[in-house]
């Protein structure tokens, strides 16, 4: 693992969604640096062209705290947030497990033979107020995300979707330019893998799908 | 629109029922005849009306109509790039909302209710975000030249169904497809992520972002109209008598003959490089006017390198059979490619898509079995 990192899921002290919740300053705190998805492993020629030359993952570091609350894990995360207005892009961060087992590092969000589970928040923009902010997506590959349930990969599925409301949940709070965000989401996929990445877009610079930092490396989650 | 019934990106081809189908697979394409309109905007409204009422489609015209010359909607749309250079895809600009326009509310309530209709002028609220500054059939309606021999004409414009299309390229979801059985180029909103890349590859600009439900958004060409043998309602609400909607292929059919056999129906902007399946009869204009008021029968009002701007090298030819055409039938003869043109029978617009939605069964009751179990059309 990247610079040891490796994550403690301690257990919760009441309910934790909110990020300001007083019990999160007693949870140990990892730092996890991210780095740009590389623009080689981008799904499309589209996309690479271009975002040739454009800096993007503009997020560099994000400091990680775990939860376990009954059969959830909650995730904090921490980052600091662009100093840019928003444009068409609202921030967003996911957590990610492997969704079957597999070897793969993370840097691509999941490979087709190796899907991730995603717990993804996005901030709402003002004309949004109506969107949910929490969805679980799966991932196999960077910006090939689909809704849990949706076709995906070699199974030619009917497209109807079984996204399942409420099995993932978010609470932000953005305070003196930094995000703070929990998702939530069942422990047992988790806690099975033992492994979890991590994805932060800047809106304000556009990043979206594949376009964002993560985590190179899997974050080694253990229980105390 | 929400359509959960649409078939899977990954299965393109198996939606419907071959035993049912209008027709066999194969492009349906378009040809509209910008001699005809008139810019009534039937068609963008019989559009609106079909699928773009709900929140969030407030400024999507899937079909719109642009005065030309004129920098259309969005505004500037022919510089915002897109589109196929050398075989790759070209980097494009997402339209923002403001350069789109429109989905505006109107201070209705002053004016006709307010005791201000002698003071107050009907106009757009102005939301603060510059989306009242621009708008389809808006600010965009210009036109060229200098009395008297000013000029304009009118461009529909809707999702070209492209024969290569960069938009389905440029999502990462797989949400966008082309289907093999009418050659639609579709979305299954489930799917799609709303990452919008589809919005800055398609060089014509013709996909909209429903922010509400954060999904992008385009013409379907009917396709549920297609499926029962309807013709999509931009063509069939017309009252210019000037939309023709068939398969490509079909060698009898007028599209074939227009596109492909007579060359006098063009792409708009070839050069894009996606292969639009929807076609534009160039117009021909009256004679300009020298300043004695004489007419110059050699110098066509429309500047020919301004329509060469628009479809290609191609105009040239299209415009001089269309000249010889009329040329004949002025001095008696005959011409088939003028009384295809003329449409004598509206249904000769509508290859094998003749069928009046009236005659269907939509009773609730029908739907409602549809909407349960899906459409025996879609599979
Ligand atoms: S016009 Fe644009 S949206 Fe439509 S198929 Fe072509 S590239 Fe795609
Ligand atoms: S309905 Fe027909 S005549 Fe009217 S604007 Fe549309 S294409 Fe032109």
């Amino acid at each position: 693992m990247q610079g040891g990192s490796e994550v403690d899921i301690v257990e919760a002290t009441g309910d934790m969604l909110d990020p300001a919740a007083a019990a999160w300053t007693t949870v140990p705190v990892e730092t996890v640096r991210l780095a740009p998805v590389p623009l080689e492993a981008q799904p499309n020629a589209y996309i690479r062209a271009a975002w040739a030359g454009r800096p993007y993952g503009r997020v560099s570091e994000v400091r990680v705290a775990t939860v376990r609350s009954g059969d959830s894990l909650l995730v904090r995360l921490e980052w600091e947030r662009s100093g840019d207005p928003p444009g068409e892009f609202a921030d967003a961060a996911a957590v990610f497990f492997p969704a079957a087992g597999g070897t793969a590092p993370p840097i691509t969000i999941g490979t087709h033979a190796e899907p991730v589970t995603l717990w993804a928040w996005r901030d709402r923009l003002e004309v949004q107020a109506a969107l949910p902010q929490a969805k679980e997506l799966i991932a196999t590959g960077p910006g090939t995300f689909r809704p849990r349930g949706a076709s995906a990969g070699d199974t030619a599925g009917s497209g109807q979707t079984s996204e399942r409301p409420g099995s993932v949940a978010a609470a932000s709070r953005c305070e003196q330019g930094r995000w703070n965000v929990v998702v939530q989401g069942d422990l047992g996929p988790a806690s099975k893998s033992g492994r979890m990445g991590i994805v932060v877009w800047d809106g304000s610079n556009d990043e979206r799908a594949g376009i964002g930092a993560v985590s190179p490396d899997w974050l080694a989650l253990s229980s105390s | 629109m929400t359509d959960t019934a649409m078939p899977s990106p990954l299965d393109p081809g198996t939606s419907g029922d071959g035993a049912k189908a209008p027709h066999p697979p194969g492009q349906v394409a378009m040809v509209f005849d910008l001699n005809k309109c008139m810019g009534c905007q039937t068609c963008s409204v019989a559009c609106k009306v079909l699928w773009t009422r709900e929140v969030g489609e407030e400024h999507q015209w899937w079909m719109s109509v642009n005065t030309q010359p004129g920098l259309g909607t969005p505004k500037g749309w022919e510089q915002m790039g897109g589109g196929w250079t050398e075989g790759a895809p070209a980097p494009g600009h997402q339209p923002s909302r403001a350069e789109f326009g429109g989905g505006w509310e109107f201070n209705y309530d002053e004016v006709f209710y307010g005791g201000k209709g002698r003071s107050v002028h009907l106009a757009p609220r102005d939301t603060g975000d510059g989306t009242t500054r621009w708008g389809m059939n808006w600010d965009e309606d210009q036109g060229g030249g200098e009395y008297p021999n000013a000029y304009y004409f009118y461009l529909p414009r809707l999702c070209n169904h492209c024969t290569h299309p960069v938009c389905v390229t440029a999502c990462p979801s797989g949400a966008m497809y082309k289907r093999a059985e009418d050659g639609a180029v579709l979305r299954d909103e489930e799917v799609c992520q709303g990452a919008r890349f589809c919005m800055e590859a398609c060089p014509y600009k013709k996909i909209y972002f429903n922010y509400a439900r954060n999904v992008a958004q385009h013409c379907i060409l009917c396709f549920p109209r297609l499926e029962v043998g309807v013709a999509p309602t931009c063509a069939r609400q017309c009252p210019g008598r000037l939309a023709f909607v068939g398969m490509l292929s079909d060698t009898d059919g007028p599209i074939h003959k227009l596109v492909e056999e007579w060359g006098v129906a063009l792409p708009l902007h070839p050069e894009y490089g996606t292969g639009p399946n929807i076609f534009y009869v160039p117009p021909l204009a009256p004679y300009r006017l020298n300043e004695d008021m004489s007419i110059d029968e050699e110098t066509p009002r429309i500047p020919p390198e301004y329509l060469e701007s628009l479809f290609g090298p191609k105009v040239h030819s299209a415009l001089a059979t269309m000249r010889s055409e009329l040329e004949r039938v002025r001095s008696g003869g005959t011409s088939e490619i003028l009384d295809t043109l003329i449409v004598y029978r509206w249904p000769d617009l509508f290859g094998p898509f003749t069928t009046d939605p009236a005659s269907l069964d939509r009773t609730p009751e029908k739907v409602a079995v549809e909407l349960t179990e899906g459409s025996p059309q879609r599979g």
